[in-house]
Order: structure tokens, then sequence, then C-alpha cells
């Protein structure tokens, strides 16, 4: 070895396999919250390179699509298309969903195969290279999606049965989304679904978008594939970024970890550095050695989480995916590839969270002034000196949080960073919380331990360095999980109750997001003067302000009679307004649009634009990206759509017949192949998307009560391992093993109650901005603040359990070395 | 001054505040040290020996006074020179050994020759086994007896041949015979080499391996007397 500083870097590195235990508790920290970021990015990602493989493969070539606001377009214009001069080609395609008869959801496209073979030739050649004839001549002639065959069971040849009689397969495609998907002919589609004369859209490939625009523009919408394309992303922008805000969370407190261990390592090694100052190292070679050291750990704990995070992500997928389906549209995200750059880029982030949980550390080390680390470890006098100036830096970061959150207006990312800065202020005012905490503390724990507790009370508050960044780490973790037990928990209250003022059918036949209801169901039910109301619901995306929004079309006189909409003002005297023409608009569309009750809208009808009054506004839930509702006529004489997605059925209170009408209601209904919903099973499946949508946010949040218990654990074994010489003592003085452990899990649950009552505060405060700024902000809507005591009760049965399981390791070691260990100098 | 490899004049220091709230280790002391002389330094504990010796090493920085080393004033030297000085021109050896727990006898010795750009693995095994612990080269510090960490640390003090050794109560950690020994193998190696070594100390033995005795009391040099006892 030809330099010193190798030297140096042994004498540190030795101490990784000395105290194993600890490092294997970094080195997990570090993975962990590796993974957490990984696994997410690597899912969300994934989920966007599924949407745009899946985009890309089933709008082909076509660089435009062409349709009405809402409803179907005739096909009377495809003449007029045909001698467009800015149309290379065009191709009309019907977009409708079908039920199997396993009750699953089926995307069925009927496209005219001739007209296709530019659009799509991919599609059309993969079926076409099987029975082609059979798919002009035979009305029940499709090509089925490949995925979906395969778990049908399904060969060419043989029949797909449907609520609208069967299909027989004559080919299969292979769909790179795996959404399941028919193809038709568009002629027999247009049978299918009575759409005779019509189509949803038109694809089309043009060579001059703004001359075409130009002509068509009036009565249609005209989408490049692009924009269809950033409108899909769009949809999801505030889902991603509220799924990667939380797994950076998990890294925040990653960092923490490591800061707790990189400190106990600077403080541990004090008299090392000491020894190696006095006979010449430099601090630069000090620095380097203990950089080298971390880095070490960072490298691997990194790498490690890259692979875990690999696994994670397919866990993560499917849940992602599932949640993008339930909310937005469907996607079956394909599992990530792997990539040896996966285990670098978790390297990468490992050391950048190594480097981040080492700087202060760091300058510790850089301070260490060798006399006073000559003369041992004496205990850090300047502790509660240094809590103090900890907690004014805190108490400055949390104010400049507070300025970000008021200044940044409806910025989700300076909503994000201001909630960043809040816990990291928070964090650090921990040290003085303690300090304050100790009587009580002590109170607690001599009451629970007698003097086992007393030493355990003394020995947290003098070690103020290490326990309060335990505490921290974990008073983050279990703020968290208050914080977001409580949204979840305040925004599935607030959406009972606006289920209750807006969803009061007695009974939902098919739901907007499925299939169509035929018209002639309607009028049936209609003729049924038993039933004392109907609603027929049609909702339809449009474009509004360059931006997604929805128009929903309801009978109004029905819902003023049964319903009871919150309004933002005033009441149910806005029906008669939307009855009139006006229309209502959600709160989503209100703070996205940034238009308010009593404004005029323009949008674009069949025949032209038109000027709406916007009657009022109203809570609501079911899109972030706003919603109008208006009066079915206003809709079909703007819009030319008749198209129902849903009925609803009520009943009078009080109808004596009620549950023999909604039993015939029910039946005819099934008759049809439609799905019917009592209003209670309506509301529960609702609050069961809503459930399985927080399940990611569920995993997140079990990842950062582990990184937590990782670094209570880690504190632990640190105290454990710097108090060999107080153990000597104590056994000199009589202290039994049993005292000892005692003492070893009484300073464990000290520490976990104390963080459980800081996280009561933090969590009440993070559960306050998570409601009323990020979710306002992310997705325009208000969620009513209802505090719960199981998230608090939650926390602190997780507190306790891991302040418990994380003192197993230390008493087992205090079992097995006290009775040895000597009262020593040194 | 050539032949001075030390000189400490009205040397003052103050911890934790000035001259009027803060505690006084240092009340103007003043000393020389000649090339190759072997000068106890006795006190009590308290009395300012540590800071003294600290001080001299450039480990600390005095509140007034000067210090020079080989002929380099303190005052003018940054860390980085401060720094450079300890590998090359001092030895320091401590009442507690701090030896590196986790370097082999060889590697703690090794380092610091290492660092004096001086490094010669037969050279450090020669000193080793000059300090008794031949065939010991690969034992760690807890392998080690009292007695023998605190040869190891008189090696790591010597093998770079500093013009000056600092031995900070080299055998209060060790019983009377040890101790002895100790002394003996410190004072003679430094002699040998022709280093110059202050050692404080509280043992009366150390007087026996003195030329030159001081005595501390509350920061300040109140006695100093040479010993004619033959020197080995």
């Amino acid at each position: 070895m030809r330099y010193p500083v190798i030297f140096v870097i042994k004498s540190f590195l030795i101490y990784l396999k000395r105290r194993r235990s600890l490092s294997l508790l970094q080195l997990l920290g570090i993975a962990c919250g590796t993974a957490a970021v990984i696994g997410m990015t690597l899912s969300a990602r994934s989920a966007l390179q599924s949407f745009t493989d899946a985009v890309v493969f089933l709008q082909g070539r076509a660089t435009h699509t062409m349709k009405r606001t809402a409803g179907p377009l005739d096909e009377k214009i495809f003449a007029e298309l045909m001698h467009d001069k800015s149309v290379n080609r065009f191709s009309p395609v019907i977009d409708r969903k079908l039920k199997l008869a396993d009750e699953s959801l089926i995307r069925v496209l009927g496209i005219d195969p001739f007209l296709d073979r530019d659009i799509r030739p991919e599609i059309i050649s993969m079926g076409f290279a099987q029975k082609k004839l059979d798919f002009f001549l035979d009305e029940k002639a499709v090509f089925l999606e490949a995925a979906t065959a395969k778990r049908l069971g399904l060969l060419p040849g043989e029949e797909i049965q449907t609520f609208k009689g069967p299909l027989k397969v004559v080919g299969v495609f292979s769909n790179p989304s795996e959404e399941p998907l028919i193809l038709m002919d568009i002629s027999h589609a247009q049978d299918l679904f009575s759409l005779a004369g019509s189509v949803d859209y038109v694809d089309l490939i043009l060579n001059d978008e703004a001359a075409f625009k130009n002509r068509w523009e009036k009565g249609f919408q005209i989408k490049s594939s692009q924009q269809k394309a950033q409108t899909f992303r769009a949809m999801v922008r505030s889902f991603r970024l509220n799924l990667e805000a939380l797994s950076l969370m998990a890294l925040l407190l990653a960092v923490f970890l490591i800061y707790n261990t990189t400190m106990f390592t600077v403080i541990s090694r004090k008299k090392d550095v000491g020894i190696l100052r006095s006979i010449g190292v430099s601090r630069k070679e000090t620095i380097l050695a203990f950089l080298v050291e971390i880095l070490i750990l960072a490298v691997l704990g990194g790498a490690l989480g890259g692979i875990a995070g690999y696994l994670l992500s397919f866990f993560l997928t499917k849940i992602v995916g599932g949640a993008i389906s339930n909310l937005y549209f469907f996607l079956q995200p394909a599992f990530p590839d792997w990539s040896t750059f996966i285990v670098v880029e978790g390297a990468l982030l490992g050391c950048l969270a190594g480097i981040l949980g080492a700087l202060y550390p760091l300058t510790e080390l850089v301070r260490v002034d060798p006399i006073e680390a000559l003369r041992g470890r004496a205990p850090d006098r300047s502790g509660t000196k240094k809590a103090f100036n900890t907690a004014w830096i805190g108490i400055f970061i949390v104010f400049v949080s507070v300025i970000v959150f008021i200044v940044s207006g409806r910025h989700v990312y300076a909503a994000f960073a201001a909630t960043f800065l809040f816990l990291l202020g928070v964090s650090l005012m921990t040290g003085i919380v303690v300090v304050f905490a100790e009587p009580l503390l002590k109170g607690f724990l001599v009451r629970i331990g007698g003097l086992s507790g007393r030493i355990a009370a003394g020995n947290i508050r003098q070690n103020l360095g290490r326990s309060s960044v335990a505490v921290a780490a974990f008073t983050m973790a279990l703020g968290m999980s208050i914080g977001l037990d409580s949204m979840i928990g305040s925004f599935r209250e607030s959406l009972s109750w606006w289920m209750g003022t807006q969803l009061q059918g007695d009974l939902y036949i098919s739901t907007a997001s499925e299939l169509e209801v035929p018209l002639d169901f309607y009028k049936e039910l209609m003729s049924d003067p038993r039933i004392d109301g109907i609603d027929a619901y049609r909702r339809a995306e449009i474009e509004f302000a360059g931006k997604t929004a929805y128009i929903t079309a309801i009978r109004s006189h029905i819902l003023k009679k049964f319903t009871n909409f919150a309004w933002f003002s005033g009441g149910d005297e806005h029906w008669d307004e939307v009855t009139k023409g006006d229309i209502i608009v959600s709160e989503s569309f209100v703070r996205n649009f940034n238009i308010k009750p009593g404004e005029r809208i323009t949008l674009k009808g069949n025949k032209g634009p038109v000027e709406l009054r916007v009657a009022a506004a109203f809570y609501d839930y079911t899109t972030e990206h706003g919603l109008i509702i208006m009066d079915r006529n206003r809709y079909i004489a703007l819009f030319d759509d008749p198209t129902i997605n849903s009925i609803s059925v009520f009943i009078a209170p009080g109808n004596p017949q009620r549950e023999k009408i909604t039993e015939t209601v029910r039946q005819m209904a099934l008759k049809r192949g439609l799905s019917v919903f009592s209003r209670e099973q309506l509301h529960n499946n609702v609050l069961q998307v809503f459930d399985s949508t927080f399940s990611v946010t569920r995993s997140m949040k079990i990842m950062t009560v582990i990184i937590a218990f990782l670094g209570i654990a880690g504190a632990l074994m640190t105290l454990f391992i710097e108090r060999q010489r107080d153990f000597g003592i104590l056994r000199s003085l009589g202290f039994s093993t049993g005292q000892v452990s005692a003492m070893t899990l009484l300073e464990a649950i000290g520490m976990g109650v104390l963080s459980f009552v800081l996280s009561t505060l933090v969590g009440t405060v993070f559960a306050f901005i998570l409601i009323k700024v990020i979710n306002l902000r992310s997705f325009n809507w208000t969620i009513f603040f209802y505090p719960h005591w199981q998230p608090y009760l939650t926390a602190f049965a997780t507190a306790v359990l891991a302040s418990v399981a994380a003192a197993l390791y230390p008493i087992w070691k205090v079992q097995k070395t006290y009775p040895h260990i000597q009262m020593r100098e040194e | 001054m050539a032949d001075k490899v030390v000189r400490v004049a009205d040397l003052w220091k103050y911890y934790d505040g000035d001259s009027q709230n803060g505690v006084e280790a240092l009340r103007g002391v003043n000393i020389e040290i000649a090339r190759g002389e072997v000068v106890a330094l006795f006190g009590k504990s308290g009395s300012g020996k540590s800071t003294l010796l600290n001080l001299i090493a450039g480990l600390d920085r005095p509140t007034k006074g000067f210090i020079e080393v080989n002929g380099k004033d303190l005052r003018m030297l940054d860390e980085t020179r401060r720094t450079r000085m300890r590998r090359t021109e001092i030895g320091f050896v401590f009442q507690f050994f701090n030896l590196i727990s986790t370097l082999t006898a060889f590697e703690n010795v090794h380092l610091s020759s290492e660092l004096a750009k001086k490094a010669d693995r037969a050279k450090t095994k020669e000193i080793l086994a000059s300090v008794g612990l031949a065939g010991m080269e690969n034992r760690y510090p807890h392998e080690l007896s009292g007695g023998e960490q605190q040869r190891v640390a008189i090696a790591r003090a010597i093998i770079k041949e500093p013009l000056l050794v600092l031995a900070d109560e080299p055998t209060g950690n060790l019983d009377t015979q040890t101790g002895t020994h100790i002394l003996e193998l410190l004072t003679s190696r430094c002699r040998e080499g022709k280093m110059s070594l202050l050692m404080a100390t509280h043992t009366p033995l150390a007087s026996e391996f003195a030329d030159r005795i001081l005595t501390m009391v509350d920061g300040v040099i109140r006695e100093e007397f040479v010993t004619d006892q033959p020197r080995p």
C-alpha cells in the first residue's frame, strides 16, 4: 500500500464488518428508499410506455381524428371527405363497448377494411392473413385480440358469447396493450349497436391541417394524434405526480436513516479521527475515507434497491394499471423489462441519498476537535444548545414553507416542495421537543419500568444526537401514515356524503363507463306508469379551452325532485334554470377553467358555437377535469346525440309497490344484458374503486414505515454499541441482565411513544395540507376534513410494535454479552 | 536556533472564554528543549501538561504566546502545514495508547511511516522487533496487553524519526513494572535516534530517565532542574 489514505480507508471499512448488524440496517434502509423510487418510476414509466404503444398501435398512421363534440357523426359527410383536397386517407370507426357472457367488457372497433388498410395496415394484414372473406360476409365475424382469445380459450372458428348474441372469431391479432379488443366490419358493427348511418369518429391522414380545419371546424372536433396523446397524458398527470411524490417521501426517509447512521459513524469514529489527526492525517484524508465508507454502503444499498425496486415494480405496475383503468382509461401496462441500467440507476440514487444524508455528519467530521476526541467519548454537552440552534433553523424552514404555500397560488409542484420543506423543518425541531418532553417521558417510563425506565429516559435525552434523528424519522413516517390515512378517510367520507346527495336512484341500469342503454328500453321504462321518475344519463368527453372536460346530459326536473345536489350556493331552484337551458358546472370545472356561476361559456355545438350561462356550481368527485351538466333536451338540441349511458330509476318514498317495481325493472334490464345496481350496490362499487385507487398509496405508506422501523432499530443498535462502557458500570453496580434488557426495551418504547405523540401533530397538519392544498391543487376538488381516530390508533400500534420489534435484536445482544461485559476505561 | 527543537515563550491558554470568565489552563509558560534532550514534565492532573503538549503539537491554538518547533513559528502555519509538521517532525505517545483498533500492530506503525513518506516494510518490522514485538505484527490492538499496545504506540511515534516525541502520561495506564520498561524503551529509543522527548507525567519514576525535570502547577512552570544520573 503506497498511500496512507488507504490505511485510513481500511481502518474505517473494517467497522462495516465489525458492526455488521448496523451496516445491514443501513444497507436495508438505503435499499428500501431506493426500491420505492425505482419501483414507482419503473411502474409509471411502464404504464406510460404501454399507453403510448397502445395509442400508436390503434391510431396507426392517422394524423388526425374527427368527431362531433358529443355523440356519433353522420356518415353522409364521407362523400365530402372523399373529395376534400386536404385528406389523403380517411377511415370511419365505430368505437364501443360490448359485454361478454362472463360479464367482462370488451372494446369493439368497427372499421372498413378497405379504407382502414392505409391507416392501420398492420392490424388489417394480421387479421386478413386468416379468413378474409368471412370478415366481409358474415355479420357475426370478428377478429379477436390474442391475449383475450387466450384468456377465453378461443380459437379461430369458435364463437365468443356476448350479451348481444354470439360472435364468430375468424382471426386473432396481437395488441401491445393487451386491451381486450374486437375488430369487425363497420357495417356489421353499425347493425350490432343500432347505429345505422352513423359512426363514432373518422381517422384521417391529412396533408394540410390548417385548410382542413378551416373547412370542418364548425361542428366538429379535429384533434391531431399528438394532441390526443397529450390529452391522455394530461389526464393521468396528477395521478402520476402524487405517486412520484409518495415515492420521494420514502427516499426522504431513507436519507434520514442514512443521516442517522452516518451521524453515528462520525460520533463513534471521533476518537479514531482524533488519533489520525494527531499523527498527521489531514482532514481531507479522513473525509475521503469516510466518504468511501458511505459510498460503498450507498452503492451496494442502491444497487440492491434497484433490484428490489424492479421486483416491486411488478406489483406496483399491476395496481397502477388497475387504478388508471378504474379512473381514466383501460390500461394493462406490460411489466418493465430487466436492464442492468436499473442497478446502475439504483446505485446512483443510493449515492445521491447517501451523500445527502452524509452532508451534515461530514461537517461534524470536519469540525472534530482532535484534543476533545482523544479525551474519549464524553457525552456531548453542546447537545441541548445544538438542539435549540437546529430548532431555530427548523422554525425558519417551516416559516418558508408557509410562505411558499401562500404565494404559490395553484401550483401543485410548489405545494409539494412546501410540504417537503414543512416536514424537513418539523423534523429539525425534534431535538428540542425531546429535551422539553424529557420530564413527561421520564414520568411515563418510570411508571412502567421503574429504575430501568428512569435510566432509559435519561439515555434518550443524553444521546440527543442519535435519539432525536431516530424520533424525527419515525415521526415523519407515522405522521405520513396518519396524514395519508386521514386524507383517505376524509376523502372516503366526502365521497359517501356526495353519493348521498347525487346518487339517490333506487336502481341504476348500466354505468357511465360501460355500455349504451338501448333507446327502446328507455322508452319502455318511460311508458311504465308505476315508475315515479327516470333519469337518462349521457356522459361525453369534450375538449374545452384546450383541455379535457365532460358534458353530462340529465333530466333536470327528475333530479330536482329526487336528488339533493350539494351546491356551492343556493338550492334546487338552479334546476329550473337548467331546465330553461342554462348549465351547471362541477367544482373541478370552476377551478380548472376559472369560470364562476353567472358567467357564460361557449361550446361547439353541431351547428356551430353556442353560448351557455353557468347557473350554478356543485361539489363533485366524478372527474378532476371538469364536468358540465345540462338538460337532456338542451343536449340533444346542441349535439344531436340521443345516446344514453345509464338510467336511474326513482321510486317515490313510501310507494307500497317499491320492491315489486324495482324487481320488475331489474329483470327487464338483465334480459337485455344490462348491468343493474341498487343504490347500495352502486355506492359500494364506487367505494371499491376508490379503495383500489389508493392501494398504491397504502403500499408506499407501508414502505415508509419499514424504513422508519429500520431507522429506530439502527438508533437502538447505535446506542447499544456506544454504551458498552456504561453497561460495564451498570453491571458493577449490580444491574441484572433483565434490568438492562428492560432499559433497552423502554428506550425503544420511549422513542416510539414520543414519535407517536409528535406524529399526531405532524400527521394532522400533513392531512390538512393534503386535503386543503395538495388535493385541491392536483384534483380541483374539495375534500371535507372528517377527523377519524383510526389513523391515530393505527399509528400508535405501529409505533409500539415497531419499537418493540426494533428492540428485539439489541435485547438479544444484551442477553448474550451483558453477563461478560467488564468495566473498562477504554 | 537549530539546537533548540522547541521554544515556547509566554504561552497562555484559556478555555471557554477570556481571562475573566474562562478556565486558565496555561499562564505564561516558557520552555526550551534542545535536540536529543529528554524532558519530564511533572504536574498534577489538570495542571496544564496535556494542554502544553497539544499546543506544541499544533493540535490546538494558544490564546497568546509564541511556540516554535524546529525553527517554525506555529502562528505562521496554517492547518495543512501543521498537519504536515505532525506527519514528519512530531511523534505522539498517549496514556491510552490510542491505536487504531481496526488496524494491526504492523499497519498502525506503517501508517505513520507512510504519512511521513518514509514507508519501508522491512523497517517497520525491524522497529516492531526493536520494541519487543517481533512476531506480533499481525495482531490487532485488542489482542495485545496494555504494555504491548504502548510499545506499538512508541514504534509508531519513532518510526518516522521525528525531531520531537511528545508523550502524554505514557505509563499512566500501566503497572509499575511495565511502566518502567516502557519509559526505558521510550527514552533509550529517543536518545539513540537523537530525538527530543517531552513527556508529561505525574509518576516520579520518570525522573530517573529524564535529562531535565520541569514541574507545572496551575498552568505555570514552577521548578526546573537538571538530573545528573548516568544515562543508558
